[in-house]
């Protein structure tokens, strides 16, 4: 299947300096693919290359060498642009408009008929939570609502790409769990979602696969369950009824348990052991399982692995 | 270049610009200004009417180019600047339908902001008209609610249509702030043009010469939609004048415009 | 409450200081008047395209300036004409800045002339400035042949130069458009000299013609003036023929009156009295009138009756 992004050695020079303009590199080279229908995470520090790249794709930069193709054509391409959605970083728009008024800008740009502007609009605004506020001007809302807007207008037209930078900034806890659910929803739907973000949670929470940039450099991408270091380090096993000798029997095994709150011990289990025998070892002796889940390397701990590799590699090079 | 697009690019930009705080402040202003001229005309010693004319067209001028500045240059440098250009620029429109829409929605509301002055101002000349005596109706060289003085205000509008291209000209690629003074300087420059022209008088047969006449040609000649002094004494204007100033206007801003065209089409939006 | 009570209070301190101050130093008060451009293309060039209001703004400044500078001249000392014309030097650069800016400032033109000519303490008694003003105004507005007009109004009435006069109005009478009565204007002027018949018309002619209340009202009072020098002439004839008759001086007009010469005491057209200078036997307006001093003409009697 035809990747619904496509970039290959992607740069971008700028000139920095008004006297004597120096370049600087802020993408190399970056090579990447997005199949259609992925949740895709692009995450990095600040100023790694994650908007640069955005901005490439949305051509709102020219890029100095290298080609992206969205859909299969270039970046650009008026046709490209009817079917993605884009939501910047810290949206503005206009003070005077209302959401309404903005939406329905927007959709006659993609020459929907002024009625089936209304509707999206409408139905836009109720799935984002602004349905009450949509004839107010846009100057009065909020950095969370106008957060809102701007993922509402990037849905305006059903986009098969949706790009997405710092989606849940600005966003209450309620907010960030709707737009979770969005972002679910869609890929449920077969829309393929780019997303950038500084929030490894959302990353780990939503994404298919991830790809960690640094200085302008591509440092890892693939799956997370494949990453270099994202693996399994162990087991945690939560039980309640706990006998003193049921405990004793595990330490024995170098299983270690923690007291978490009154009767109930957690169980850190090593890698190799198996957690099922150990369940059943518990039950038979009178305890109740409470919960099993598996302990990774945490993505926070890859990242940072990967970008101070990287600027170490800068720093090198200096 | 979809004209669709443009038009629904211009009535954008003219509905956000129509609500903006700083247009309002001053349509209001110059209003005051026209409405007052009546009081002001009382200590003219007799020639109100003339003050009434002169002051509603120089309050509608000098309005306008600040409105013209302003509002343009919020329209294209602002949203550069705070970015809201970057939504825009992701949905299906050509940057130069873009440029082309914003350029046609401040002509709009310009337009607008005109034709409001100008019938608060003939609302007051004819109040005039109505309150002065006979016999001194008879002293004025042109009656008060005069139709040919709008040829003056059409003037005043091609002449604010071209300072608008000035303001998203620079807007394409200077802040805000220095947009609104390049625009400015050029509009009083433009008004000095005349004198470039004879300057190959006083210089001489020196390369200056050339250099000045470029200039003339170059800067925006503001002067020649000055009708004014003509329409407040009654005297005629030809229609052949209003038509060549008209088409300079018009060739002017396009040239504007298309090299605005270029410029924000190759930029990029940091 | 207390805050809007405080904000009165200043105000109202600030207003009684501001009174204050006028009242006990008028002369520290009153700013000089300065004209900062005199050069009238240079103002039109800083002007950009607003030339004609600003024109606009010295004509109220030029009538602000010559109304004050009036009243001033009156109230310091009316009749005291070796005060010279200083209180009006602004007058002709203000209309001169004023018709660079708008060379079709019509009023400004004839207003000008008029009032450049007055003498003093009506006026700066500029005939010259006045005629270089008209001939400006008819260099810019060939058409116009009211300025040539008013230029022959200037030699007769301030010049007395009658032939100068006539030959004005003939001009004037050249221009398309000029009244039929110009050329008889030019034959009257030749006929009677700079007298004040001619003076009569002329004044009678820019009343009837005016096309603006304070010119009709200033050659209202011009006529109002000459009515007045017109019956001074008449009473100093009757003092005169008195005199000689009985061989006494006659200090007031009771004799006169008990005689019924005259009806009663003369007074000029608002009731300010005539008086009779004891020492040669001139009747003049009381000093306080309105149209004192009266203007001269070369056939006004001057000093004394023959007989003294």
């Amino acid at each position: 299947m035809a990747p619904a992004i496509d970039i290959e050695g992607l740069t971008k020079d700028y000139k920095v300096g008004f006297w004597r303009p120096r370049p600087y590199r802020a993408l190399d080279g970056l090579t990447l693919q997005v199949t259609p229908g992925e949740v895709f995470g692009f995450l990095g520090p600040n100023g790694a290359g994650k908007t640069t790249t955005l901005k490439l794709l949305l051509q709102l930069v020219f890029p100095t060498a290298g080609r992206a193709e969205i859909l299969g054509r270039p970046v650009g391409d008026l046709e490209a642009r009817r079917r993605i959605g884009y939501l910047p970083e810290n949206p503005y728009f206009y003070d005077n408009l209302s959401a309404e008024e903005l939406l329905q800008y927007f959709g006659s740009l993609f020459g929907y008929s002024s009625s089936d502007r209304r509707a999206r609009a409408s139905r836009l605004l109720d799935r984002v939570g602004l349905g009450a506020e949509r004839r107010m001007q846009l100057r009065k809302y909020s950095k969370g609502m106008i957060q809102r807007v701007g993922i509402a207008q990037a849905l305006l037209n059903d986009p098969e790409v949706l790009f997405l930078d710092e989606p849940m900034s600005g966003l209450d806890p309620l907010g960030r769990r709707d737009i979770r659910a969005l972002i679910l929803e869609l890929r449920d739907r077969g829309t393929t979602v780019f997303f950038s973000s500084h929030i490894l949670s959302d990353a780990e929470a939503l994404c298919s696969r991830v790809a960690i940039v640094a200085g302008g450099r591509l440092a890892t991408m693939g799956r997370l369950a494949e990453m270099a270091g994202y693996e399994l380090r162990g087991w945690e096993v939560v039980v309640t009824g706990l006998g003193a000798d049921a405990a004793a029997r595990l330490a024995a095994r170098g299983i270690r348990a923690t007291a978490v709150s009154e009767g109930r011990y957690a169980l850190e289990l090593p890698k190799d052991a198996r957690p099922e025998s150990v369940v059943s070892d518990l039950a038979a002796s009178g305890a109740s399982l409470v919960s099993v889940a598996p302990l990774h390397t945490t993505l926070e701990e890859i990242f940072v692995q990967h970008v101070a590799k990287t600027s170490s590699a800068r720093q090198g090079a200096l | 270049m979809s004209l669709r697009t443009i038009q629904h690019i211009a009535l954008a930009v003219f509905r956000e610009s129509v609500r903006d705080r700083v247009l309002y402040n001053l349509v209001g202003f110059a209003l005051l200004v026209i409405g007052t001229s009546y009081l002001i005309g009382q200590i003219s010693a007799g020639e109100d009417v003339k003050i009434i004319k002169d002051l509603g067209l120089a309050a509608m001028s000098i309005f306008g180019v600040f409105i013209a500045i302003f509002i343009g240059i919020g329209l294209v440098s602002k949203e550069v600047e705070r970015r809201s250009i970057y939504s825009l620029i992701a949905k299906p429109v050509r940057r130069s339908e873009l440029v082309a829409g914003k350029f046609a929605g401040l002509v709009l509301t310009i337009a607008i902001n005109l034709a409001v002055m100008a019938a608060v101002w003939y609302g007051v000349l004819g109040l005039m008209a109505l309150v002065e005596p006979e016999s001194f109706k008879k002293a004025w060289e042109a009656p008060a609610t005069d139709p040919r003085m709008l040829i003056a205000v059409y003037l005043i509008f091609v002449q604010l249509a071209v300072v608008v291209a000035l303001a998203t000209f620079f807007s394409t690629f200077a802040g805000p702030m220095l947009s609104a003074v390049f625009t400015f300087a050029l509009y009083v420059a433009g008004h000095f043009s005349a004198d470039l022209k004879h300057f190959d008088v006083v210089v001489g047969n020196s390369p200056v010469r050339y250099i000045t006449g470029a200039l003339y040609y170059l800067l925006p000649n503001m002067a020649m939609f000055d009708v004014k002094n003509a329409v407040v004494h009654g005297q005629p204007v030809p229609f052949g004048y209003v038509i060549t100033a008209t088409l300079y206007g018009a060739t002017f801003s396009l040239a504007l415009i298309v090299a605005s065209v270029w410029i924000f089409s190759r930029r990029d939006f940091k | 409450m207390r805050l809007a009570a405080l904000i009165c209070t200043g105000l109202a301190a600030s207003i009684s200081f501001q009174t204050a101050r006028d009242r006990w130093y008028p002369e520290i008060a009153s700013p000089v008047d300065e004209l900062y451009f005199t050069n009238g293309a240079a103002v039109g060039r800083m002007a950009l395209s607003y030339r004609s209001l600003l024109a606009d703004i010295y004509w109220i400044r030029a009538v602000q300036y010559f109304g004050s500078t009036r009243i001033e001249a009156r109230n310091r000392g009316a009749g005291d004409r070796s005060s010279g014309s200083s209180g009006y030097d602004l007058l002709y650069p203000l209309l001169d800045v004023t018709t660079s800016l708008d060379p079709s400032f019509n009023i400004a033109y004839r207003f000008g002339s008029i009032f450049l000519a007055e003498e003093y303490p009506m006026g700066p008694g500029r005939p010259e400035d006045a005629i270089k003003l008209l001939d400006k105004g008819f260099a810019a507005n060939p058409h116009k042949w009211q300025y040539l007009y008013d230029k022959a109004f200037v030699y007769s009435w301030a010049i007395h130069d009658s032939a100068q006069a006539a030959h004005w109005f003939n001009e004037a009478a050249k221009v398309p458009g000029s009244p039929e009565w110009m050329p008889g204007m030019a034959a009257f002027m030749l006929e009677q000299g700079g007298d004040r018949r001619s003076a009569r018309l002329m004044w009678r002619q820019i009343h009837d013609s005016a096309e603006h209340e304070y010119v009709r009202d200033n050659a209202a009072f011009h006529l109002a003036q000459l009515d007045a020098a017109d019956a001074a002439n008449e009473l100093t004839a009757l003092v005169h023929r008195y005199e000689a008759e009985t061989g006494s001086r006659l200090t007031s007009f009771d004799p006169l009156v008990a005689r019924g010469i005259l009806p009663g005491a003369p007074a000029d057209a608002d009731g300010a009295p005539f008086v009779i200078d004891s020492a040669t036997g001139r009747v003049d307006l009381d000093k306080r009138s309105r149209y004192y001093p009266l203007p001269q003409f070369p056939d006004t009697p001057a000093q004394g009756a023959p007989s003294r």
